[in-house]
Formats: structure tokens, C-alpha cells, sequence
């Protein structure tokens, strides 16, 4: 196997990982003995039992138990055996003599590997200890009650090291966390005071390899007492039934792998006891004793540590699912509000963004973005809106699931790179084809603690062509930077967003409707008003002309049959006719006044000017009327509209005339983004207190008998104009004439085209 | 020796449905010096009937003149004016709307119909005897229509 020393990152799963479990090495301090049920015949030994025992392995091997053992303690075995559950008779313990009447005494522990063989160990019975059930329950029962006491994670985790340390006294305890990436950290410490502190610090994933992680699966409890002595070989080293080394993977004495026991004396520890923390088969973390010299732990006692980590895990793991459960039914909670903003608020994104809490609590961002119809709405830290053009784009072609979410955007999408600071990760939903919501979270530039060089977490010893872990030398701090990677997403935090989106799909899709029933409403009032508008014209005038017609064929042919009173009557009567016919003419032409249905064009205004000149020839003659004007522009007009515009003007100008013959001038002037058109007069003036006053439909400031009209002539004026997004007004004083002014914006009145919709039956739509 | 030419006597065909009006046309007819004769039907479906001679109508005379109103019980008079400029035969005579209506989509209309003329009622007396005059002057002296 070649490994590139140049290259800087070694896939470390690439390495071929030891396996530890068929090393047929043990620690010395205890002896084991492979045997083969039932004759319980001894297969395999460690060699180190005539260190321990006074006689050498060959002499044991190929006898039975019974040969080492009395009948007694067989007897007692054999009945555990035999009774199914072999932690019955965990531990046993177990005297052999060596001479005469000196007898060695052990804790021994039975159990069958993977294989089916029976293994014993025989561990020295160093203390004549031996945990009280009482009072190991009552300590059990402390810690628990305290326990519930406390709140939060960090604490629960504090007191079971605090309780650890009690019972085993070792000189520093550790419980560490993995996280979902694999590396570790410390969350809880008790030591010595002398010794310098872990709590906080992280490790890279390749401290604790693969194959130790699996072991610590499968082992909850692991003890090294001494972590200088020798590793003693078994013998023979190959199993003679099965032909393969012996699996001691569920071991107690199993060897500690090379690596980690060198990792033990660069720690410089002497002797450490690891129980594992398993959660839905995985691997949780660790509780970690280290002693700085040697140190024998009682089967008991270590029983009792894993018996007390395990009940105070069950709390932790209940406590750390009702920390989810809470951030959980928080984050519904904060749906449902942003449910319900959005229903509050005429636009639904403003109900997104406009409140507390808003789009970032759902998801725990610093930063959100609703793309909707090309138009971007932003909260918090985000990218630009022009990089966040192309990166819709890029959602668009690369992601097709219901959302998309990665903690490291810029490694799949390197344009990202420049805004790592505020997008190393993204979580994004689509609504439609081309709408999104975008949530944006930082490079995590949190310094983390590492124990070492993370780079540097493993050396490549390449001796032999055999390539070794080893642990790094230092476990000096320094400060790494998780670069181009955010904090990642959670499950519930993917999950809340893809509720919002479902709400968000329906009130979009609310909204589209009550649009729709929007528009129809008014597409049919407008066709109503239409229909109106021409039984205005043709109906209602019908009967009045009868009425006008036959009063005049009266006159006509009558008049002189009829006394004064008579003729008078019928004067009184066609002027009523009359009013009624121009009453139905205004209200008609004001109805016409439609938004919707003027086609704006480049209008020239001297033509429009002209055209309502042309209509108004008879009252200029009759009046001697002189009408000037500046040179006029070309704007974007509905031009029947300007046209009546001038017409209703320049007409009151003349009718609202002094003594004198009227003067009218109409001026045009270019303002920054508007012309400023004027209609001068020297007629009677108005009243300045009524200037708002005569453009309000019917109101009039004179008597029928002063002055005709109808009192929609300005109103109409005034209707036009809002249809171009101007303004109109009036200047003027008692006596001294009056200009009206109004404005027409340059580019025209920008039009909402309604889908290219055209309004049919259009009064205006022709070109003419 | 003066030969005195026989003026033609003139059909003129009035659809309209109201009374009054019909009333006020005949009035200011009664003005003219030609000899005409007013004939007056009150719908859309008579007025198709009289001009193809069906029904009550076999022995009907060819007008010389329509005088057709737009609104029309039964069968619209925008109906009657497509019909008639449909017809090979019937499309030779000459059609002048006469209508209430100043809607301009009628104006545009009747035009794409090819009506020869489109006035809209006046609402004063004179004016009407003047369009009427207008009208007889026109279509029945000045213009030379078609033979029969």
C-alpha cells in the first residue's frame, strides 16, 4: 500500500485498521483461559501464568479446569454454566493453590465470545472490598435526586464525573461527547487540582479509530491498570479447534491497542478505566478515568461505575431528548406565529420578516432570503442580492429534492467561497418553479479547543511497508478554524422549514385565488359599468328626447293656441329635458374616464389642443375668445383624454369669462421627470378657499342661472389626470383670471399590463 | 311643350320600434315635396321578412331607402344591417342608421357592416326635421342608385 507523505490529507479510513480483537495479546495482571465446553478443556493461555500461578502455560494447556480447580469451585461453575445466564456467577471467586498452602485468589469472569468458546479470566482479588448493594444504591439514589434537581445537559454530566470520581477515586474523570461528525469533546471534568484541564477541548475523529470506536460498542466497560506492564501473548497463538487466533473482543484483560496505549503515555497516564455511553446502538461518548500510576479496579467497582453511569445516561438521554423535544415544539411554535403573520399581513413575506420572532428563529439562521418573483426580501446576515441571483439559479439546476440544506456550501458551489463569512451553510426550500426561501448561516470562526494539531492527529510511521497509527505527540492547545463549514442543520430545524413551506404553498395559492376573484369582481362591475354606461347613453336618452322632441313639436306648431303661462310652462320643461340630457352626457363621459382603458401613445399635444379647439369653435366665435399658446410637446397620453382635458379647460375659461374678451394662453414647461402644462385666463377668478373644492364631482360655485354646467367638467379634468399620474390644481384670486395647472410624467403613466390582457368591448381600445 | 317627367315614387322603410319616433319621422316626411311613401316596421324579424317578400310581406315594394334603427326587439338591428349587406340583392339598398346611440363601437361597427350612413338622433326638433330633410335630399335626389 503506497502512501503519498507529500499530500497532506490521508484518508485515514484508507489505512488498514489493526484488528484489535485478534491481537491474542492481554495485559499480564490477569490470566486467561480459552476453554472448550463441556469437558471445559483448556485450550489456549496466557503466558503469564507462571508469573501469577507457579506454572508454566505448557503444563496447563490440554488439561481440563477441573485439574486446576477443586471439585467445589467446579461444581459451582458448572452449575452456572449450565444455568444459561452466565452473569449469575460473574464474578466467582476463585483460589488455586500454587504451593502447598498458599493460594492465590481471583475475580474471575466467564463468558462466550463470537466463536462459542468458553473464556475465563482470573483478575488478582487485590482488595477483600466489596460494595454494599445498600449503600451502592444509596449512592445511586444521591446522585439521581440531584440530579432532578438540575436542568440542563452540562450539569447531568458534571455530577455523574463527580459521582465517578467518588467511587473510583481515579485521578481525573472525563465525559466526553462525539458529535455527529465523529470528533470528540470534553463536556464534564473532575481532577486533581495539580492536573492540568481537558474540559473543552476537542479531538479529531481519528483519535479513537474506527475499529477502537466498534469495540467500545460492544465493550461497555474498559480497564487498563496498568498501561507500562507487557502485553503477554496467549499460547498457543492460534486457536487448535476453530485454527484462527481466539476473538476477545468482549474481553476484560484483552491488550489495549499499541496506539493507544501510547497515547495513554504521551497523556501520561498509568492507568485509565473507559465505560461507554450507548445510545440507539451508537456510541454517545465516553465516561474516561485516568489514573497517573497504576491502578487496580475491583470487578465490583467497575460494576458499579457502569451500573451508575448507565442509570445516570438513561436521565441524560431522557433530559437530551426533552432538549430536543423543547426545541422542537419551540420551533412549532414559532411556525405557527409565522402562520399567522403571514395571514395578518397583506403580503405574506412581510409577516416572514416583520415580526418577532421571525424566519431566522425557525431555523436558528443569521441570515434568511424569500426570492419570489425576481424580487428578494432580506433579514439578517445574507449574501448579496446579486449573488443570491445566481445562486437561486444554481439551486435551480442542482437541486431537485423539497429542499436542499449543506453545512458547507462552498464546497459544492465555490462561488460561495466569497461570502463564506455569512453562507457557509444553507438551508432552502422551493416554493414554485422559480420562488425560494433561503436561510444562510456563518463559517463557524468559532475557535475551537482541539487537543492538538487536528492536521497532525495521526502520525504515518511507514516502517516495514506496515503503516500504524500513532496519537499525536502534544496536547497543546491551539486554535483551529473549521473553515467553509457552518454549524449543521438539525433534523427538526430541515423539517420546521418544510412545514413553512407547506403554509406558505397554501397561502400562496389563498392569495392567487382571492386575486383571481379579485379581478373578476372587477372585470364584471367594469363590464357592468359598461352596460351602465350605455343604457346611459342610449336608453336613459331615449325618453328624454321623446319627452324634449314632442314638447318642441308642441311649441312648434301651438304657440300661438297657447296663453303666455302656457309657452312658459314649456320653457320650463325643455330647459329640464335639456339639463338631464347634459346631466347624462357628463356622467357618461366621466364614467368613460377608465384606466384600464386608455391606450397611451406619443401624443402630440398641439393636435389634441387643436382637436378641442375644433369643438369649441362656436363658443370662441361667439365670444371673440383669443387663444395662444407656447410650443408644445409630445408626450405619453391617452390623446382623446388630453384632448377633452383642454376642451373642459379652455370651455371655462370662456364661460367663466370677465367684461372683457376672454384671453387664454396655454403654457407647457419641462420639469426634472414631468411637463407642467397651464391654462391661463382673465376671467372672473376663483375664490382660493374653494380651490379643492371645484374639482369634486357636482359641486358648483355658481346658480343654473348664472352659469351652466352640470358641475363635472373639473371632475372629469381631474379623473384624466390621475389616470396619467399627475397632478392638477388651480391658482388663482377673485377678479384677476385663473391658471390651471396639471402635469403629465414624462415616460407616461407606467402601465400594469395585466397579462397582455385587453378589456374587450373597450370604449378607448381603437385606434383612431 | 314642357314633358313633365313623372317623379318615382319612393319606398322609404323605417325600422323602428318606438311609437314616438317612428311618429316624429313621419312628421318631418310630411315636409318633403317628393312622392314617397313611409313604410314602418317595429322589429328586426319583419324588417328581414318585408325585405324578402315572405310571409305578410309577398307583394312587398322594394324600398328605395332603409332608415334602420340599432335597437330592435326580437332581431337586433346590428343583426339586420349584417344581413342585409350580406344579400346580394339586398345589399344595393341604401342603409342610414338612425340611432339613439353615440356608443362608438356601434359607429365602428355599422361602418365595417358597410352601411352607407350612420346618423344619431337629435334631441332637438329642428335638428331631426333637418337631418330628415338631409337624408330625402341625399339618397333620394342627389345620388343616382342603383336600378332595380
Amino acid at each position: 500500500m503506497k502512501i503519498d507523505l507529500e499530500s497532506q490529507t490521508i484518508n485515514i479510513t484508507s489505512l488498514k485498521e489493526a484488528p484489535i480483537h485478534l491481537s491474542g495479546q492481554i495485559q499480564p495482571h490477569g490470566v486467561l483461559l480459552v476453554l472448550d465446553e463441556p469437558e471445559l478443556k483448556i485450550l489456549q493461555v496466557s503466558n503469564n501464568t507462571w508469573s501469577i500461578l507457579g506454572i508454566s502455560a505448557e503444563d496447563i494447556l490440554q488439561k481440563k479446569l477441573e485439574d486446576l480447580l477443586d471439585s467445589f469451585q467446579i461444581e459451582r461453575i458448572q452449575a452456572g454454566l449450565s444455568s444459561g445466564n452466565l452473569e449469575f456467577i460473574n464474578p466467582t471467586k476463585i483460589w488455586i493453590r500454587k504451593k502447598g498452602d498458599d493460594y492465590a485468589v481471583f475475580d474471575a469472569v466467564f463468558h462466550r465470545n463470537a466463536e462459542g468458546f468458553l473464556i475465563v479470566e482470573l483478575e488478582p482479588a487485590i482488595t477483600q472490598e466489596n460494595i454494599p448493594f445498600l449503600s451502592f444504591y444509596h449512592l445511586a439514589k444521591a446522585s439521581i435526586s440531584q440530579l432532578q434537581k438540575t436542568a440542563n445537559l452540562r450539569d447531568f454530566c458534571q455530577i455523574i464525573v463527580q459521582e465517578v470520581r467518588k467511587v473510583t477515586d481515579f485521578d481525573r474523570v472525563m465525559l466526553y461527547k462525539f458529535d455527529d461528525d465523529g470528533h470528540g469533546s470534553v463536556i464534564a471534568e473532575e481532577k486533581l487540582d495539580t492536573l492540568e484541564p481537558y474540559l473543552g477541548l476537542h479531538y479529531p475523529e481519528s483519535d479513537i479509530p474506527k475499529p477502537a470506536r466498534k469495540l467500545f460498542t460492544s465493550n461497555s466497560i474498559r480497564v487498563i491498570p496498568n498501561a507500562q506492564a507487557q502485553a503477554v501473548q496467549m499460547i498457543p497463538s492460534v486457536n487448535p479447534v476453530s485454527d484462527r487466533p481466539v476473538d476477545l473482543t468482549n474481553s476484560i484483560l484483552r491488550s489495549a491497542a499499541a496506539c493507544h496505549l501510547e497515547y495513554l503515555h504521551n497523556m501520561g497516564v498509568g492507568a485509565s478505566l473507559t465505560i461507554s455511553l450507548i445510545k440507539d446502538n451508537k456510541l454517545w461518548g465516553l465516561i474516561a478515568c485516568h489514573h497517573q500510576s497504576a491502578k487496580y479496579v475491583s470487578y465490583e467497582l467497575r460494576k458499579a461505575c457502569e451500573f451508575l453511569g448507565r442509570v445516570i445516561f438513561t436521565e441524560i438521554s431522557a433530559r437530551e431528548e426533552t432538549e430536543d423535544y423543547d426545541y422542537r415544539m419551540n420551533l412549532t411554535h414559532i411556525q405557527s406565529l409565522l402562520v399567522e403573520y403571514m395571514s395578518q399581513e397583506d403580503n405574506f413575506i412581510d409577516g416572514l420578516v416583520k415580526h418577532q420572532p421571525n424566519l431566522l428563529d425557525l431555523t436558528g439562521a443569521k441570515g434568511a432570503a424569500v426570492c419570489f418573483g425576481d424580487h428578494f426580501t432580506l433579514i439578517g446576515e445574507t449574501p448579496k442580492e446579486e449573488d443570491l441571483v445566481f445562486l437561486v439559479q444554481w439551486l435551480k439546476n442542482n437541486a431537485e429534492e423539497d429542499f436542499f440544506f449543506t453545512d458547507s456550501l462552498p464546497q459544492i458551489y465555490p462561488d460561495a467561497e466569497r461570502y463564506k463569512n455569512v453562507a457557509s451553510g444553507l438551508l432552502a426550500i422551493p416554493i414554485s418553479q422559480r420562488n425560494y426561501v433561503l436561510w444562510f448561516r456563518p463559517e463557524v470562526i468559532q475557535t475551537v479547543n482541539w487537543g492538538g494539531d487536528p492536521n497532525k492527529a495521526f502520525e504515518v510511521n511507514q516502517s516495514n511497508g506496515n503503516v500504524r497509527l500513532c496519537p499525536r505527540k502534544s496536547f497543546e492547545l491551539w486554535k483551529e478554524t473549521v473553515r467553509l463549514t457552518s454549524l449543521p442543520w438539525k433534523y427538526v430545524e430541515i423539517k420546521a422549514a418544510l412545514e413553512l413551506r407547506k403554509a406558505i404553498v397554501n397561502i400562496v395559492l389563498r392569495q392567487a385565488d382571492e386575486l383571481a376573484q379579485l379581478a373578476q369582481d372587477l372585470e364584471r362591475s367594469n363590464a357592468e359599468l359598461k352596460k351602465f354606461a350605455y343604457v346611459a347613453s342610449h336608453d336613459l336618452q331615449e325618453p328624454l328626447n321623446q319627452v324634449a322632441n314632442y314638447v318642441q313639436l308642441l311649441e312648434m306648431r301651438y304657440q300661438e293656441a297657447l296663453d303666455e303661462d302656457a309657452n312658459e310652462f314649456i320653457t320650463f320643461a325643455v330647459e329640464g329635458v335639456s339639463l338631464m340630457q347634459t346631466l347624462i352626457d357628463d356622467v357618461l363621459a366621466y364614467s368613460k374616464v377608465d384606466t384600464q382603458a386608455i391606450a397611451f401613445q406619443l401624443t402630440e399635444v398641439e393636435k389634441a389642443l387643436e382637436k378641442a379647439l375644433g369643438n369649441l369653435r362656436q363658443r370662441i366665435a361667439e365670444t371673440g375668445a383669443t387663444i395662444t399658446h407656447d410650443p408644445l410637446p409630445t408626450v405619453m397620453a391617452g390623446s382623446t383624454q388630453l384632448m377633452q382635458l383642454f376642451q373642459n379647460l379652455i370651455a371655462n375659461a370662456i364661460k367663466f369669462r370677465s367684461h372683457e374678451a376672454p384671453q387664454i394662453h396655454i403654457g407647457a414647461e419641462r420639469l426634472e421627470d414631468e411637463w407642467l402644462f397651464s391654462v391661463k385666463d382673465n376671467g372672473i377668478g376663483i375664490d382660493p378657499q374653494f380651490s379643492d373644492r371645484i374639482f369634486v364631482i357636482f359641486q358648483r360655485l355658481h346658480t343654473r342661472d348664472e352659469y351652466h354646467g352640470t358641475g363635472m367638467g373639473l371632475a372629469i379634468c381631474k379623473k384624466i389626470i390621475e389616470c396619467h399620474r399627475g397632478r392638477i390644481w388651480v391658482e388663482s384670486q377673485l377678479g384677476q383670471g385663473a391658471t390651471f395647472y396639471f402635469t403629465i410624467p414624462v415616460g407616461g403613466r407606467e402601465r400594469e399590463r395585466r397579462n397582455g390582457r385587453k378589456t374587450q368591448n373597450n370604449l378607448f381600445s381603437r385606434g383612431q | 311643350m314642357s314633358v313633365e317627367t313623372e317623379e318615382k315614387h319612393r319606398t322609404i322603410f323605417l325600422v323602428e320600434d318606438n311609437k314616438a319616433d317612428i311618429r316624429l319621422i313621419q312628421e318631418a316626411f310630411k315636409n318633403s315635396q317628393l312622392p314617397h311613401e313611409v313604410v314602418t316596421v317595429r322589429d328586426g324579424m319583419d324588417a328581414m321578412a318585408y325585405l324578402r317578400q315572405e310571409g305578410d310581406y309577398t307583394h312587398a315594394p322594394r324600398p328605395d331607402l332603409i332608415l334602420l334603427d340599432l335597437n330592435l326587439p326580437r332581431k337586433d338591428g346590428r343583426e339586420v344591417l349584417a344581413e342585409i349587406k350580406a344579400d346580394p340583392v339586398l345589399k344595393r339598398i341604401p342603409v342610414v342608421v338612425l340611432t339613439t346611440s353615440r356608443n362608438e363601437d356601434d359607429i365602428f361597427h355599422s361602418y365595417d357592416l358597410h352601411v352607407n350612413c350612420y346618423i344619431t338622433k337629435s334631441r332637438n326638433l329642428t335638428q331631426l326635421f333637418q337631418i330628415v330633410k338631409g337624408i330625402e335630399e341625399f339618397w333620394l335626389s342627389t345620388v343616382t342608385l342603383p336600378p332595380e
